[in-house]
């Protein structure tokens, strides 16, 4: 068995989730009603036993250093297991932050070098999806191939938002790439990079190296391009859901996708682990469900009280409903209070916020609103009882009650 | 010097529980969806501060120690922390059984000096309850007590199932009695003893006697100072399968006092051989779920009304559970109609199986103390074939299947158990 070192890129803050990535990186945005998004990759890690994982991190560390702990919940801690964050340091010279993905990587080369491994495994943290890694391994290596990257087919339509390659069609699995184009306006191909690359460690320090002396630093950007034509580069192709989950909507819609009678996302299939210690997840009782509760099509964990209606939403841990309060598609963080006879319609809320007694957020009676009439919510803000919010709204963390002068928020608003 | 340690009684047999001991110790049964009943005195070592604690198993130890594990989820774990459990094991002279809850104390007076103490604290792991016990640490140092005994008030017709005593006005119990016929006080012993530990280890050396409740105690009130510490709050020893069901529903009245979130109670959420969390509960288009507590992996299609589900429990279109408490991993399939009953692990409750319809006045005829209220148990991994109807009172063992129902109808207060090959 190869000895295989990944090196997670987890510090994007991606600005399109709003008010969600103020305080942390968008691999700890949580995910599907207990998880975190970088649980797909840690969990995909461990049952692909990948056990030295590296994770490079930089904005807002904080809640991610508290997630991952010590690696002990996907199994990662042992003689031979371990998880390392990887922030960036100060050189010899000047304060250095990492300026890019190939930067990241290329700034703990000698953590890659004291590791010794036969493979790099360069991966994202960001995106929600079950992957066995193995046999994109004994692709790389059946292949004898310096880089592997990974790439799921899309849309057409979205195919500019991606990295989009040319594969050979030498085989099922996938084949040489022939053409790799970064975010193009006229795409060639619909298969978008998973940001999923197996590299020759000697070639990775290589391109790494040539690569520091210019001055724009990313894997799909720089180095892919750069090594075409130059080395054995092959495309590996994976079916199945992918999350990109780049924009509120498809972070809303990636929810919704694990409700339902068939979801798209099975997550009980999925088998991902978490960490039960972070938000005390273990602290909380099974879910107490009162008489007045009316729940349909709708998904929750230990520590929820509800005793009003709910439906096509999911609730993270601890999230209260209260009577005669009602909840429509909506994704509801840990610690969500919903006063009595309140109302959401497609709301997503950080934790702890309070919505309210009678507060209305979000009912659209048809109208189109921005960022696709989701009303995002940032952590720990109160909103006062008897407010009406449109559909489309940005409520910015923090807000004590009193910090709401207006009684009507018009649709599309934002409130700081 | 530690000031306390802490020695947990873990090895009891429950044997009124009846087939939800078969395979487990008491303490290990499930309780609440995703506690087992020693979680509850774990939790409230934990939360009293104490960081050790050794645990006495004897009987069915398995799933007790695996559950127990490390210590990690009780914070049992660094240096100086630690959850030990201590096995009966050979003596000089023979394999010597834990006799009783002072031989079991007796037969680790090694452990005991070797780890230095200015007090014992004595648990039980049968009882669902909060207590911090510093505030009885306290009283015990106060009252410069020998022996200090939690005791606490119970209904006179529940007396006979417990040690008893009559106090002083300063709290020291001047009489005893072990299980009374006829009651002559209602202040009932909970089975926690705080013992200073140098008179702990005279006393034990002293005599022989096995049992503190029946032996020890009534002889050292009558020289020693022995304490009564008076405890009030929620507290049940579910020995009886009627306690344990109540107890269970408790979790649903909210007036009844049972709170394990707010009491700081933990589970062990990382069972043995569970290979991944349990994703959240999931409620499916046109299911029914009222008055009931859900625990995560749970996906509900048909309709659940005051009961307990533990995780990863399956009720299809067209099922209807009431007043029952549901463990981990049964599957309750269309059409079923599951009524005051107890499930254990991994049961197949296959299309339109009635379980506790009909009149409960027949009581079980093999156990006719134990089931008599129109409960029903249903053993671990036992499969219900389609069509089967059980009534009221009744025992099905663990794993039983389709050959033990030739018969389709099982009437109110039988018992079947599983065809040996």
């Amino acid at each position: 068995m190869q000895k295989i070192l990944a090196m997670i890129l987890a510090g994007g803050r991606v600005d399109e989730l709003s008010v969600l990535t103020f305080y942390r990186p968008k691999s700890a945005v949580p995910f599907g009603g207990l998880y975190r998004v970088i649980d797909c990759p840690l969990s995909n890690l461990r049952y692909s036993n990948i056990e030295n994982v590296g994770i490079l991190s930089q904005y807002r560390s904080y809640s991610l250093i508290n997630h991952i702990g010590q690696g002990a919940s996907w199994d990662m801690v042992g003689r031979h297991r371990g998880v390392t964050m990887l922030p960036p340091f100060q050189g010899h010279k000047a304060s250095d932050w990492y300026k890019g993905t190939a930067d990241a990587v290329f700034q703990n080369l000698d953590f890659i070098n004291y590791h010794k491994p036969e493979l790099v495994m360069v991966l994202s943290g960001d995106h929600i999806y079950r992957m066995d890694y193995q046999p994109m391994l004994a692709y790389h290596l059946k292949k004898k191939a310096d880089l592997t990257a990974a790439f799921v087919a899309v849309e057409t339509r979205e195919a500019p938002r991606f990295g989009l390659a040319r594969i050979a069609d030498e085989d099922k699995a996938g084949g040489k790439i022939l053409l790799y184009q970064e975010k193009p306006a006229k795409p060639a191909s619909n298969w978008a990079s998973m940001t999923i690359y197996l590299f020759r460690p000697e070639v990775l320090r290589e391109v790494l190296q040539e690569n520091a002396k210019s001055d724009s630093h990313e894997f799909g950007r720089d180095i892919i391009p750069a090594m075409l034509g130059r080395y054995k580069v092959y495309g590996y192709k994976h079916t199945g859901y992918w999350g990109y989950s780049r924009k509120l909507e498809e972070y809303w819609q990636a929810n919704m996708d694990t409700l339902g009678r068939r979801p798209k996302i099975v997550l009980r299939e999925w088998m991902l682990r978490t960490n039960l210690d972070h938000q005390a997840i273990r602290d909380r009782q099974p879910a107490v469900i009162g008489k007045t509760a009316r729940i349909n099509n709708t998904s929750f964990y230990h520590g929820c009280r509800i005793e009003g209606q709910v439906e096509n939403s999911v609730l993270f841990p601890g999230v209260r409903i209260a009577n005669g309060a009602i909840v429509k598609d909506s994704v509801l963080f840990f610690d969500t209070t919903v006063e009595e006879g309140a109302f959401l319609e497609k709301v997503i809320s950080d934790v702890d916020v309070v919505i309210g007694a009678h507060t209305v957020m979000g009912k659209r009676n048809g109208a189109v609103a921005p960022q696709g009439g989701i009303t995002v919510i940032g952590r720990s803000t109160q909103i006062p009882a008897g407010l009406t919010i449109g559909p489309g709204c940005t409520i910015y963390p923090d807000l004590r009650p009193e910090q709401f002068t207006k009684k009507k928020i018009p649709s599309g608003e934002a409130v700081q | 010097m530690n000031e306390t340690l802490v020695m947990l009684l873990a090895g009891g047999v429950g044997s009124r529980l009846n087939i939800m001991v078969e395979a487990r110790a008491k303490p290990a049964v499930p309780f609440g969806g995703i506690y087992r009943i020693i979680d509850f005195t774990l939790s409230n070592v934990m939360n009293s501060g104490i960081n050790n604690v050794a645990v006495l198993t004897q009987y069915k130890p398995l799933s007790l120690m695996e559950h127990i594990g490390t210590g990690t989820p009780w914070d049992f774990i660094g240096r100086g922390r630690g959850a030990k459990i201590l096995p009966p094991r050979t003596g000089q002279k023979d394999s010597d059984w834990y006799k009783g809850t002072a031989d079991a104390m007796r037969q680790n007076i090694d452990y005991i000096s070797s780890h230095p103490s200015r007090e014992v604290l004595v648990l039980s792991g049968d009882h669902i309850y909060y207590m911090d016990y510093r505030p009885m640490l306290q009283f015990h140092r106060r009252k410069r007590a020998d022996m200090t005994i939690a005791m606490m008030t119970v209904p006179m017709d529940q007396i006979k199932h417990f040690g008893t005593a009559i106090t002083d006005q300063k709290g020291r119990i001047m009489e005893w009695e072990e299980k009374p016929e006829v009651p002559r006080t209602n202040l009932a012993s909970m089975g926690i003893y705080v013992f200073k530990t140098s008179y702990l280890l005279s006393i034990l050396q002293k005599t022989g006697e096995h049992d503190f409740g029946k032996h020890i105690i009534p002889m050292a009130i009558k020289k020693d100072s022995v304490y009564a510490y008076p405890f009030q709050g929620y507290w049940r020893d579910v020995g009886t399968l009627d306690a344990y069901w109540r107890a269970n529903m408790d979790l649903l009245d909210p007036s009844s006092g049972l709170t394990p979130e707010t009491w700081g109670v933990r589970p062990n959420l990382e069972e043995a051989g569970l290979m991944s969390d349990w994703p959240p509960a999931r409620i499916l288009p046109g299911a029914k779920v009222s008055n009931s507590v859900i625990s995560a992996g749970c996906v509900i299609e048909g309709t659940v009304e005051h009961s307990v589900l533990s995780p990863g429990v399956y009720v299809a279109k067209g099922a209807r559970v009431t007043d029952s408490v549901i463990m981990h991993e049964c599957q309750i399939m269309t059409g079923s109609r599951i009524t005051m009953a107890i499930l254990d692990k991994k049961v197949e409750a296959g299309k339109g199986v009635i379980i506790g319809s009909g009149p409960k006045d027949t009581p079980n005829q093999e156990f006719p103390e134990q089931l008599f209220t129109g409960l029903t148990i249903i053993g671990k991994k036992t499969v219900l074939p389609p069509g089967v109807c059980i009534g009221p009172n009744s025992i099905v063992y663990p794993g039983c299947g389709e050959a033990n129902f030739g018969q389709k109808e099982v009437l109110p207060g039988s018992v079947i158990r599983a065809l040996t090959p």
